[in-house]
């Protein structure tokens, strides 16, 4: 399934019902649907944030074979920014050294499984690889 | 669809998903926190980075005046955003 968002935090609502229907078609589990919605709102809303005038839309592709989701994000007309390069967030410091923003990205790399990386002719793309849990026996 | 409902108590109760596309609508109830509130996640199915910078910033501000969220009936995923953002340690959760 592949789909066209526009650049706009108000996108979400669409892109929630786009991932919802991916899991019901593929009769995934509640967790599987969680760390989906949580991985593609962060890099998506991270990518609206920091290219806010770019009018490119975002594609959103996902896919899943038998041991794995797929989830591609594609931002055209974009300055390269390479996910494994952001800040590192530290989850240890108390209250009061503690500032709004930075979690998402720790967040992705905690959920999901593997991230990797690509920037070619003014696209980046980010994609996300969650393996599925194999059924006990 | 998210929607925060505040009882007679004062109790903050929140339902649906908490995304980045409803901050403006949350901090319209949490900017109005000045003491010591109960937020109950018991009808919350989703939290992003949005919805915990919400929840920080009102903790950060309580605190300057010696109060705080008190967060509860959250989850198991909710739970596992709050343990790898290390929010489990900076709030009270019952």
């Amino acid at each position: 399934m592949r789909k066209k968002f526009k650049r706009d935090i108000n996108s979400l609502t669409e892109i929630f019902i786009f991932l919802d229907e991916f899991v019901a078609h593929h009769k995934l589990d509640e967790s599987i649907s969680f760390v989906l919605q949580l991985a593609v709102e962060e890099i998506f809303t991270n990518m609206v944030k920091y290219d806010v005038q770019n009018p490119s839309d975002i594609d959103i592709s996902l896919a899943q074979d038998a041991d794995q989701v797929v989830i591609e994000l594609f931002n055209p007309d974009a300055e390269s920014f390479d996910i494994h390069q952001a800040k590192e967030y530290d989850p240890s410091l108390p209250l009061n050294k503690r500032e709004p923003g930075g979690v998402g990205i720790h967040l992705v790399k905690k959920f999901i499984n593997k991230i990797e990386y690509d920037y070619k002719d003014g696209i980046s793309k980010i994609t996300l690889i969650k393996y599925l849990e194999k059924p006990h026996v | 669809m998210f929607e925060i409902k505040v009882n007679e108590a004062g109790d903050m109760l929140l339902s649906g998903r908490f995304d980045a596309s409803q901050v403006g609508y949350a901090n319209q109830f949490f900017d109005k926190v000045i003491t010591s509130t109960v937020v109950d996640f018991k009808e919350l199915d989703y939290i992003s980075s949005a919805g915990l910078s919400v929840l920080l910033v009102t903790q950060k501000r309580l605190s300057e005046k010696n109060q705080q969220l008190k967060l509860m009936n959250m989850n198991r995923h909710i739970q596992d955003v709050f343990r790898y953002a290390g929010f489990d340690k900076i709030f009270v959760i019952a």
